[in-house]
């Protein structure tokens, strides 16, 4: 298991209920795991838990056989080498795609910061737009920005949060078959968060259903959908 | 891109800040702590702001050597500050109007006695304290001025008579607040005892042209406005305002004519701008020698002029301008009594509503 | 287990160093506090019995009218500028923040010097036309009058808040009750004043702090209020009893304000956030509406800084051959100075306090955020007191160390201009510190999570990214607090270093003996140097990424 989170315990501060209680969870090597589930439900917080942007107060979260934190460490989370998309991406505006894309290279010289900028940018189709700024970029251009930023420093892990939600439909498609092909293409450990059945079914290895904090189902895309909707058509009878 | 200049101008400033603020540190006179080469200095902490003090301070160091540092602020923070600097102070002399807040400062243990027969021969008893803890420098007298057109000189003759019902709605004078108040009806107390001295109060008070607003300056535009017809001033203010750059001022003071009152009976009641050694003086004999300095007759002279005001030393003729104003007789008093009875003057003066 | 846990994901030295700097600024208000325990004397009946009732009943005339006052003259202000066109749109957009460049106590010397008997109002009806005219109409120097001054020299604080709300927060509302038929007024009315509410209660807020912590205007008009009283019942009686129990009343006042204006501007409301909202396009009047705006917009202009700024030039061409020196130009010099100086430390003090404060997710950060508005709070002499007895307190403890290091043992500290600057750090630090916050607020926390998942660490994110995003807000408290700090006077009288001099105490020097047209000289430039900065201030904020 390359992800293994165990009795995790999860509760903001302004909130009475702990959101997660003794949560276990894990996700395979070169999978791609989709946690589907309503807004609300706790999939992005899952998300920020794994990254080490909160901090639970009980339980434990291994990646890669290291512990990133139990009762004793916690490990920040510029040391953990997750990669993350954040939902409006998250790009600096004050930096061209190109430093973007270098932000995280810190252990490069430049060649190979250079080198490495241009290979990205090759991924994800964007060679012609080095040197614009983030706002003079669309909606799709930006995903594949944040994409190619969050890429960069080689994450054993990359996680996306709601990557779809703020591209039109048509585009929405044609990003979400790109992502899926270049995924497949690295080989890269992916989990990403949607409350969209189908981006689930299309881009998802195996599917997590959130509710409330709590995992419902998961397992392969088909069946766990089929149970769900039998579910759903249980309940109307 | 503008953003981007400004944001390097402000990593600029920073640095320059640092750099200057190690520049800056050398030339903070008595602060710097370089103790190899020993400077003659004295330090003041004054509450006059008077270019003229400035010139003859320089010229003092001229002859002596001896820098004078100065700190300019208001008298009663100063004081303060004195107190909590203690023994710690870098101050030697205090340099202040009003001879109510020289005690003040001698009754909070914060000057010195000194003895120097320059300064007992230069300045007369009733003009420093009784145990030569403070040092008068300049003299002035709180008279009443009038509306030459609306008031005879004959009308006038005491501060009490001010209190009778002919003055109802036509007496101006400023705020209790103000220390020369304070010190005249301290005065009153020791010259006619509490009541006597509330009883004037309560009569100014009811007298009063309109409610006590701003200086001593503007009690006499007061008068030339019709708002009242005498106020009750420090004479200097009326040299500044017949000298004044402002022609309307000069127009203003024309208008007003000096009276001193109670020359039949106690006098006019008049207060100093003194000097005193702190307690903890570092460079008590340079101090005594600025003192000595400024009571000296060559430097009273301007030093009163400049400002309109009677030298303490005897030796010294007061300007032309004072000199047409006639001698008077002085209360006598000594001063420092104006500071033992400032507590109950300021008392008497709340408890009559005087604002 | 959980705490200490918690305690090292919070990056150590940034809790660190906000917990120093939080321990130097509450410091000298403690020392205060501890004299409350000095014996009590009778002064305190005395003041209870005669003055107490008329301190409050001034203090609170002045700041219902003032915070009256600049509400209606800045929000309408704010609302015509923002939502309409008139001739010299682009001037008066920046113009009517100028008065904030003069320091309400000129503001109050110059109109007593242009409306009292020889002022030029007076003897120009007097000499040109002969009238002689009843004082009580030209009688400033009374509580109206402070009102008026007040109101002219700090609604541009109501003005300058409620604008940036307007222009960069409101557009859809408001177009959107434009396009269901409502007029001009009832959209004032209906839309415009509920929706900038918070931004309303922020400015009006600042507003009564300055009232409530003036000393030079209430002082020199003679109206008592509870400033004037701490200073007469400490420095003028001694009686630092009194005036503690005095300044903790007023601080109990002013912190009460401060949690009204948090409650009621409840955070979210004050800002939509940032990227997806369109500036407000204003609209072209015309007809008598444009020559009402227009006249309003001058006749504000004119009375809040034209005037007053025309009536000091004429007093610096009668003087300015007496007062200009060579040494005219060290004051210059030391104001800009210990203002650069003392805006540069608060701005860093107050990025520290706010990153930590803002990406700590407990009730700590938010204790510290809140340490920075006590020396606002405070009347600024009652803080140079306690700046001045720590740094006693500093020296008595390093005295052996002087002796060590085979130096005099005196006041090394104490007199240096450190003290003076660290005081100013205490007092303004709030001013800085909400400019960086509310920069913070715009932009929140998901780029510094987005750096920190590519492999940043707080603090090199802070650098590279932070500071580079929040360079407008930074700007802003920059200019905030140097204005402050240039104009600042009571507590600059009393820290002074020897020699020392700056533009205020100058100001003041010559003021303080009824030398107004001298004071006329530094009073201008102490304004040219404001009015610049605010209009710099003005650029960067129009430049700032909406």
């Amino acid at each position: 298991m390359f992800v293994q989170i165990k009795d995790l315990t999860f509760r903001y501060k302004n909130s009475q209920k702990p959101l997660f209680e003794n949560l276990s969870l894990s996700f395979k090597q070169g999978e791609v795991s989709v946690i589907l589930g309503e807004s609300g439900s706790g999939k992005s917080t899952l998300l920020r838990l794994i990254a080490g942007l909160e901090v639970p107060s009980k339980g434990s979260i291994l990646i890669d056989q290291a512990v990133m934190n139990d009762t004793f460490r916690f490990v920040q989370p510029e040391k953990r080498g997750v990669g993350l998309v954040f939902q409006d991406y998250a790009l600096f505006p004050h930096m061209t795609v190109e430093k973007n894309i270098k932000f995280g290279l810190t252990k490069m010289n430049r060649k190979q910061k250079q080198a490495r900028m241009e290979e990205l940018l090759t991924i994800v189709g964007m060679e012609d737009y080095a040197s614009r700024y983030p706002y003079e970029l669309s909606g799709g251009q930006q995903q594949r920005v944040a994409l190619a930023r969050a890429m960069a420093p080689n994450p054993s892990l990359i996680m996306f949060d709601e990557p779809f939600s703020n591209l039109d439909s048509k585009l929405q498609l044609q990003i979400r078959d790109e992502l899926q092909e270049i995924l497949k293409r690295t080989g890269i450990t992916s989990i990403f968060v949607t409350h969209d059945e189908e981006d689930a079914r299309a881009i998802g290895d195996r599917i997590i259903l959130m509710n409330n904090g709590k995992i419902q189902d998961e397992g392969r895309p088909e069946m766990v959908l089929q149970k769900s909707k039998e579910k759903l058509s249980l309940a109307y009878v | 891109m503008f953003k981007k200049n400004l944001f390097t101008v402000v990593t600029m400033v920073l640095l320059a800040a640092l750099v200057l603020a190690g520049c800056g540190k050398s030339n903070e006179g008595a602060s710097s702590n370089n103790n190899d080469t020993k400077k003659e200095e004295v330090n003041l902490y004054t509450s006059r702001h008077y270019e003229v003090d400035d010139k003859i301070f320089a010229d003092f160091t001229k002859e002596t050597g001896i820098k004078v540092n100065l700190i300019k602020g208001k008298e009663d923070e100063l004081i303060e500050r004195l107190t909590r600097e203690g023994k710690a102070t870098k101050g030697d002399l205090f340099f202040t109007s009003d001879a109510g807040r020289l005690h003040w400062a001698k009754d909070k243990d914060l000057l010195q006695s000194v003895e120097s027969e320059t300064l007992n021969k230069n300045i007369p008893d009733n003009l420093r304290d009784k145990d030569n803890q403070w040092f008068g420098l300049t003299k002035r007298a709180r008279v009443i001025v009038y509306d030459q057109k609306k008031v005879d000189k004959s009308e006038l003759s005491t501060y009490e008579a001010l209190t009778e019902d002919k003055w109802k709605g036509k007496v101006l004078i400023r705020s209790s607040e103000n220390i020369y108040n304070q010190s005249l009806v301290s005065s009153f107390i020791s010259l006619n005892g509490k009541d006597e001295a509330k009883k004037w109060a309560e009569g100014i008070v009811k007298n009063m042209a309109r409610d006590p607003q701003g200086g001593d300056k503007d009690q006499a535009k007061g008068i030339a406005a019709g708002e009242g017809d005498v106020a009750i001033m420090n004479s200097y203010y009326f040299g500044q305002m017949l000298n004044s750059e402002d022609p309307e001022e000069v127009k203003v003071a024309k208008q007003l004519s000096v009276f001193f009152p109670n020359q039949e009976t106690t006098g006019t009641h008049i207060n100093i701008s003194g000097i005193g050694v702190t307690k903890h003086a570092n460079n008590k004999e340079n101090a005594i020698k600025l003192m000595e300095y400024l009571s000296s007759p060559k430097v009273q002279e301007v030093f009163a002029e400049a400002n309109y005001e009677y030298p303490v030393n005897k030796e010294v003729e007061p300007s032309e301008l004072l000199k047409s104003w006639g001698p008077f007789k002085e209360q006598d008093l000594n001063l420092s009594e104006l500071g033992e009875n400032n507590a109950d003057a300021v008392k008497i003066m709340n408890e009559v509503s005087w604002k | 287990m959980y705490y200490i846990r918690k305690m090292r994901s919070q990056f150590n030295s940034w809790a660190l160093l906000s917990v120093i700097f939080s321990i130097l600024i509450l410091l000298p208000a403690l020392l205060i506090m501890v004299q409350l325990f000095a014996e009590s004397n009778e002064n305190w009946e005395h003041i209870k019995e005669y003055m107490l009732k008329n301190y409050i009943v001034n203090s609170v005339t002045l700041v219902s009218f003032t915070g009256l006052f600049t509400v209606l003259i800045g929000v309408s202000a704010a609302w015509l500028v923002s939502a309409y066109k008139v001739p010299m749109h682009r001037f008066f957009k920046w113009g009517l923040i100028l008065p904030l460049a003069i320091p309400p106590y000129i503001g109050a010397y110059t109109y007593h010097g242009i409306l009292n008997y020889t002022g030029v109002i007076q003897t120009s009806l007097r000499n040109q036309f002969g009238i002689k005219v009843d004082q009580k109409f030209f009688d400033i120097m009374n509580i109206p009058g402070a009102v008026f001054i007040f109101t002219m020299f700090l609604y541009p604080y109501v003005y300058i808040i409620t604008k940036s709300f307007l222009e960069n927060q409101s557009s859809s509302l408001i177009e959107n009750a434009r396009l269901l038929g409502k007029g001009s007024f009832m959209t004032f009315i209906q839309v415009v004043l509920p929706v900038s509410r918070a931004a309303i209660v922020g400015g009006v807020s600042l507003v009564i702090l300055e009232v409530f912590n003036d000393y030079g205007v209430v002082k020199y008009f003679g109206i008592q209020t509870f400033s004037t009283a701490i200073f007469q019942a400490w420095f003028g009686m001694g009686d630092i009893y009194s005036a503690i129990k005095l300044a903790g009343t007023l601080m109990f006042i002013v912190v009460l304000i401060l949690i009204l204006e948090k409650v009621i501007r409840g955070r979210k409301q004050y800002s939509y956030s940032t990227s997806k909202v369109r500036p407000l396009q204003p609209k072209e009047l015309k007809g008598w509406k444009k020559f009402a705006v227009l006249s309003f917009f001058l006749s504000l202009f004119a009375l809040a800084f034209a005037i007053p700024f025309i009536q000091l030039l004429h007093w610096v061409y009668m003087t300015y051959d007496v007062i200009l020196s060579a040494a005219f130009a060290d004051l210059i010099w030391n104001s800009v100075f210990v203002a650069a100086v003392g805006s540069l430390l608060i701005i860093m003090v107050a990025l520290i306090i706010a990153n930590f404060s803002r990406l700590s997710k407990g009730w700590t950060g938010k204790f510290f955020s809140k340490i920075t508005v006590l020396g606002y709070s405070i009347p600024g002499a009652v803080i140079a007191i306690g700046v001045l007895t720590l740094f006693l307190f500093l020296d008595q403890k390093v005295i052996s160390l002087y002796e060590w290091l085979g130096l005099e043992p005196t006041l090394v500290l104490s007199l240096s201009i450190s003290m003076l600057i660290f005081a100013y750090v205490v007092r303004f630090l709030a001013v800085g510190f909400n400019s960086i916050e509310s920069g913070f607020d715009k932009v929140g926390t998901v780029f510094t999570e987005a750096s920190r998942t590519l492999g940043m660490s707080v603090t090199k994110t802070f650098f590279k990214v932070d500071i580079k995003m929040i360079k407008g807000a930074i700007a802003g408290g920059f200019i905030l607090v140097f204005v402050d700090i240039l104009k600042e006077l009571p507590l600059t009288l009393i820290l002074q270093p020897f020699n020392f001099y700056t533009l205020a105490t100058k100001t003041f020097q010559y003021a303080s003996d009824e030398r107004i047209h001298e004071a006329s000289v530094s009073s201008m430039v102490i304004i040219c140097i404001s009015a610049l900065s605010i209009f710099f201030l003005h650029r960067v904020l129009e430049k700032e990424p909406k």
